[in-house]
Formats: structure tokens, C-alpha cells, sequence
């Protein structure tokens, strides 16, 4: 079975890049290719223009889906081994360690097996264990998945120190409003295709309508919007009226005409947001 | 190379760390102890069963004791008594037979009174006493009796590596012990190494280590740190058996006929070439045996699943030590010859015919290169199956599979 067909998209040293899909798309093969998991049978990857050789990847970082400690180390041990794993030495392993304790909070738990540790920590002490190294490149396959909201904001925020520390991050994740908040471009893939990608602006661009969101939304506005080509009404659960239009649709002499038939209160053009696109894509490839 | 080392190095530390590993060298020294003490105490054991007084004819008595010490126990003896009762043997005296000797015209009549008849052997008594029935036949001094039963027999070795049948005896026993442990070290952590990459694989944390560092150094670093605590436990087991058993050079203390009571052995016996020899063998075994056992770790998706997976390899591994058992009494037999460069069977095999007999050179390097290139082969396709094998989940794959994944 061929999981991944044509994806392409390139991603800028010290962004934060979203790889979204539905399950099966194949998104963590990719992911696996960009860290050598697997080896791509056609195409290549490169990373600052170079192919990606051992010596590369050992300056990446990957944190997998399936997550996975060995039970009976303990935290601290652990970390450190994969550190040394990829190339740190004393005393740099000891001091990233307890760097990544510290941020993470997990001094409580340092000398207890991982095993014995929730959920939510073990995922930590595998964040630790993925970035201890300060990586390049950072890959985390839904690194938000199991997560409760205290601990998401913990990751986002750590997230974010190493994207400011110039680490590159390539995240998958189911979470949109997380993805929002932290990606600086998008790619959406399906049955191992690129759908779209580009930044937020570039996708809201290419986006075909636009919403816009009218109070009150009587009769008389209404018969206004029915004068727009290619414009119509969506479902509204709190009274407001919501209605879609051609992207180029001009607004302002809609919303002239409104104001000519009734005292509109609010009008409101909504930008698709993250997960809107995703929807409309996944529908459109379907 | 950072990598290996360090992969070798936490491997190590995790295994010296178990409670296994102390277990595994605790249990294997009391193996070998056992192997090197249990004649002494079933012979013990036998000698309880031998206890033995002595009545009767007080000449015949004096002059038969001696002589039934090889096969009992004589702790008691009653001059003039005849006549035995069921109280005589009570279990307070702890005798389990009285042995009545009586002058009969020319011979000596014996009687015994045993509480388990099974317990004594006419022949051995009829073999052991048989001097003293010749002395009354023949009229002979005991001197000269003595001299005339002493047939000069004389062992010369012919194209043998082994000067006398006491020192081929001990090479026979050293080799054991060597083979024994071979056995035990390889079987015990090769299951070791197959449980930890499984463990790996079913803990998921399998992705993560792949991503980290190369999988053939992930592997053979296991296998080296493994490899390097199975030749710690190796010393560790013979210097224990060489304490419980060994004393230091020739003559050897064991007279082939006695062979069945050995309890020491003399350390002349094997050469510095031997031990090179073993060492050699037991490095290509332990690689061919643990290199497999890792791959089909890396297969399992349940740790259930590892001993339905591992008994087919575990097969020539037994069969191996069963030859080599065979090579130890028959080293030249074809059967022992042929497999003795057949890899996963030579490593046992050539070693038991490089320690009890002259093997041409040409051979041990024959079967030496054969079994460095099968480990290559070996190393080459579980590192194949290894690397597949560690983000396969779901169904085991089929053979097919694992075929197909071997020729890609």
C-alpha cells in the first residue's frame, strides 16, 4: 500500500509548520520519512538544501504518536539517554536535563520509574526526551493528544520558548485552535496528496466565499442578500443572520443596501478560520 | 560509533541492574557447583546405603576389610558372631548389612544379612574378596599373592593429544563444564536480549529509539553489552567450577575407571590454544544465537507471543549440545566431523573436538571462516527483520513477509 503519493511543501528554518489531515491521510509517514524512519521510495527530503544523512538527523528532534518510555528507568535517566543519544556529552546532558525538569515540572518525579508515572507525565518526561538535544528541527505527531487543558498550556508554552529559541517545529494535530495559535503555515494532506498549503492569509485567500454575519437579520435584509449572485443563507442558532458570498463580492455596497432597508446593528464579515478550511478541503477531496 | 557506546554502555548498566542478571549468575554458579560436587554427595549417599559390619572369623575379617573398602562402607566389626538377628540391623546402628565370613575347607564362605539385598552386589563382593579365596587355595604368602594379581598393563597414546587416559578424562570434564556453560549462557541471554527488544517494541518506545539513533547500532550495541555481561558471568562460572574442582597441574587425581566419581580435575589438560579456541567459538555462537533471537523480538507484538516464537530456534541450540556431547566421547565420528562446521551447531561442536582431540588446523579455520560468514549473514538479515520488524504492530507478519522484507 502506498501511503504517501505527491506531498510537497517546504517549510522555513525556525517556523512552526502544521501537517494537517483525517486519520490516514499520511501524515505520520510523512513524518517518519522527514526523520529516517522510512526511507521514501521516490522523491527527497532535505534540510538546508542538503540530503538528510545521520549526521543530520541526529539534530532532530521526533516525538511519535504512539507513545512509548522504558518502564522500569527512572525520569531523569531517561531523558539523559536520549540526549546522550543524540550527540550531548557531559556536563551539557546533566544541565539540559534538569533544564527540561524544571520546565516541564516534573521534579517532583525525577527518581521514580517512568512506568509508575500518569498519563499526562509520561507524555511530558517524552517531550523532554524529544527535545533535551535543543534540536533543529522538532517533529511532534500529535504532541497535544492526552493532554488535560493545564498540562496543553504547559506544552504551548514550551512549544513556543523553542520556537523563539530558533528551533523549527513540525506539528500534526487534531487540536485547530492550538494548531492556530502556534503554526506559521499550514499544509493539509489526503489519501497521501497535498491538498493545500500556504499561510493562514494565503489559505483564507484562496478560500472561495466569505461569511458575513448580520443583526437583526429581518425580512427586509433578507430580500437585500437575495440580490447577491452565488450568496446563501446558513444556519444561525442565536438570531443573527449568517450568509454566504462569493469572496468577491463587494461588501461595502452590500452592507449600503442594508442599512438603506434596515437599522442593522452589527455587520460583520467572519474570516474562515482554521478548522473551517480544514472541513471545506477534507469535504472537497472526498 | 557514539551511538553504539552509548547504547552499549546504558545496556549494560540496565542489565547489571536487574535482578535477573545477579539471579542468572547465582543459579549458574549453583549449576556448575552441582555438576562438580553431586558425585561426591550421591557417592554419599551410596555410602550410607553401604554401611556394613563385618562378623565372623577374626583372621578373615582383618584381612577382608581392606579389601571391601572400594565398595562399602565397613564400620563395625563383631569377631566370632554368626549367627545374625533382625536386631542386629535395627536403624539405631545404622548397618544395612552384615557381610558373616567363615573358613570353608579351601575357601572362605560368605553370608550377608542385608536389610535391602538390592543393595549388595555379589559380584563386586565375590571380585573384592576373591584374593583372599585364592590365598587359602593356593597356599601363596599375600605378598606374593599380591605381586602375582598385578598384571603390568601399560597405555601408550598413538596419534592422541593426551599422554595418559587420566588426562583425557580431565580435558573431557573441563570441556563439559565449558560446553555446559556455553549452553546455559547462550540460551539464558539470548532469550535476555530477545525480551528486551521486545520489550521496546511493545512499550512503543521502539519509534522513538529509531529516530534517535541508527538501528543497526541500536542492536549491535544490545547485543555487544549482552555479549560482554555473558562472558563476565563465563568467568565468574568457571572460576567457580575450577575452584570446586580443579587442582593444579599433573598427575591428574582421576583414574579413567573412576571416571564416574570425578571431583577434580587437573587444569593441565587444556591448552592455551583450547581456551583460545572456545573463546573464538563461544563469541560466533553467542552472535549467530542472540543476532537471531533480537530479530524475532523485534516481531512480537505481545510479549505473550516470545516462546511460541522462540522454540523453533531454540531446537538447534539443544541439538548442538547434544552432539557436542557426543563429539566429547566420539570426537572422529562423520556425523560430529560434518556438523562440526555447520553454523549455530559448530560453535559446540569444534570446540568439543578441539579440547578432546587432534583436529587438523585446516579444519578449525574451515569451520572458523564458515561461521564468521554465516554470522556476517545472519547479522545482515536480523538487522532487516529488526528494523521492519520494530514498527510492525498489529498482526505478526507472515513468512512471505518476512521473506519478502529479507530480499528487499
Amino acid at each position: 500500500m502506498r501511503a504517501v503519493r505527491d506531498v510537497s511543501f517546504s517549510i522555513e528554518a525556525g517556523s512552526t509548520f502544521g501537517l494537517l489531515g483525517p486519520n490516514g491521510a499520511g501524515k505520520t509517514t510523512t513524518m517518519r520519512m522527514i526523520v529516517g524512519i522510512y526511507m521514501p521510495d521516490g522523491g527527497s527530503i532535505a534540510w538546508k538544501g542538503a540530503p538528510i544523512d545521520a549526521r543530520i538527523r541526529r539534530r532532530f528532534g521526533y516525538l511519535p504518536e504512539e507513545r512509548g518510555l522504558y518502564g522500569r528507568m527512572k525520569v531523569r535517566e531517561q531523558i539523559a539517554y536520549f540526549g546522550r543519544l543524540h550527540g550531548l556529552v557531559e556536563p551539557d546532558v546533566t544541565a539540559r536535563t534538569q533544564r527540561w525538569i524544571d520546565n516541564l515540572e516534573l521534579n517532583e518525579y525525577v527518581d521514580r520509574p517512568c512506568g509508575e508515572l500518569s498519563k499526562g507525565n509520561q507524555q511530558k518526561v517524552q517531550i523532554a526526551c524529544a527535545a533535551v538535544h535543543n534540536p533543529e528541527l522538532l517533529v511532534l505527531d500529535e504532541p497535544f493528544t492526552g493532554l488535560d487543558p493545564v498540562n496543553a498550556d504547559m506544552l504551548l508554552a514550551t512549544l513556543r520558548d523553542l520556537q523563539q529559541n530558533g528551533t523549527t517545529l513540525v506539528l500534526s494535530s487534531h487540536q485547530m485552535w492550538q494548531l492556530e495559535q502556534l503554526c506559521d503555515r499550514f499544509c493539509i494532506i489526503t489519501n497521501g496528496e497535498n491538498r493545500v498549503s500556504g499561510t493562514l492569509a494565503q489559505l483564507r485567500a484562496a478560500w472561495t466565499t466569505r461569511v458575513i454575519r448580520i443583526e437583526p437579520g429581518g425580512e427586509a435584509v433578507r430580500r437585500v442578500l437575495q440580490t447577491v449572485a452565488g450568496g446563501h443563507p446558513l444556519p444561525s442558532d442565536d438570531g443573527a443572520l449568517l450568509y454566504e458570498v462569493p469572496a468577491n463580492t463587494e461588501l461595502p455596497l452590500i452592507l449600503r443596501d442594508l442599512v438603506a432597508v434596515e437599522s442593522v446593528t452589527r455587520f460583520e464579515a467572519i474570516e474562515p478560520s482554521l478548522h473551517d478550511i480544514y472541513v471545506r478541503t477534507i469535504e472537497g477531496a472526498a | 560509533m557514539n551511538e553504539f557506546i552509548t547504547v552499549y554502555s546504558a545496556e549494560i548498566m540496565r542489565r547489571l541492574r536487574s535482578r535477573i542478571f545477579i539471579v542468572g549468575i547465582l543459579i549458574g554458579a549453583v549449576g556448575i557447583g552441582a555438576l562438580i560436587k553431586l558425585p561426591v554427595y550421591m557417592d554419599s549417599l551410596v555410602g550410607q546405603a553401604n554401611r556394613v559390619a563385618l562378623a565372623g572369623d577374626a583372621a578373615l575379617i582383618s584381612q577382608a576389610a581392606p579389601l571391601l573398602r572400594k565398595d562399602y562402607h565397613v564400620v563395625r566389626t563383631i569377631p566370632g558372631k554368626t549367627a545374625v538377628l533382625a536386631s542386629d540391623l535395627s536403624d539405631a546402628n545404622k548397618i544395612s548389612a552384615i557381610i558373616v565370613l567363615r573358613r570353608s575347607g579351601h575357601n572362605v564362605n560368605v553370608i550377608v544379612y542385608a536389610r535391602d539385598p538390592g543393595n549388595i552386589s555379589v559380584s563386586s563382593l565375590r571380585r573384592d574378596l576373591l584374593p583372599i579365596s585364592l590365598q587359602i587355595a593356593t597356599g601363596l604368602s599375600r605378598t606374593d599373592l599380591g605381586r602375582a594379581m598385578k598384571v603390568p598393563v601399560t597405555v601408550r597414546a598413538i596419534n592422541s593429544k593426551f599422554g595418559t587416559a587420566a588426562q583425557a578424562n580431565d580435558a573431557r570434564i573441563i570441556a563439559y563444564i565449558m560446553l555446559f556453560s556455553l549452553y546455559i549462557l547462550i540460551m539464558i541471554n539470548s532469550q535476555l536480549i530477545m525480551s528486551s527488544v521486545a520489550e521496546e517494541k511493545t512499550s512503543r518506545i521502539a519509534e522513538m529509539l529509531v529516530a534517535s539513533v541508527n538501528p543497526s547500532a541500536l542492536l549491535s550495541g544490545k547485543i555487544a553489552a549482552s555479549a560482554t555481561l555473558a562472558v563476565i558471568q563465563m568467568i565468574i562460572w568457571i572460576a567457580i567450577g575450577f575452584l570446586l574442582g580443579a587442582h593444579p597441574g599433573a598427575p591428574a587425581a582421576l583414574e579413567a575407571a573412576d571416571s564416574s566419581r570425578a571431583t577434580t580435575f587437573s587444569l593441565s589438560s587444556v591448552s592455551s590454544a583450547d581456551l583460545a579456541g572456545f573463546a573464538a567459538f563461544f563469541l560466533l555462537g553467542y552472535l549467530q544465537v542472540s543476532t537471531m533471537f533480537a530479530a524475532v523480538g523485534s516481531l512480537v507484538n505481545r510479549t505473550e507471543d516470545l516462546g511460541a516464537l522462540a522454540g523453533p530456534l531454540v531446537i538447534p541450540i539443544v541439538a548442538a549440545f547434544l552432539i557436542a556431547m557426543t563429539a566429547l566421547a566420539a570426537p572422529d565420528t562423520p556425523v560430529v566431523i560434518i556438523t562440526s562446521f555447520v553454523p549455530l551447531i559448530a560453535p559446540f561442536v569444534m570446540f568439543a573436538r578441539i579440547v578432546v582431540s587432534d583436529v587438523p588446523a585446516w579444519q578449525v579455520m574451515l569451520s572458523l571462516a564458515i561461521n564468521i560468514a554465516a554470522t556476517w549473514g545472519i547479522a545482515v538479515l536480523a538487522g532487516k527483520i529488526y528494523r521492519v520488524g520494530m514498527l510492525l504492530y498489529g498482526r505478526p507478519p507472515k513468512l512471505a513477509q518476512i521473506w519478502s522484507v529479507i530480499r528487499s
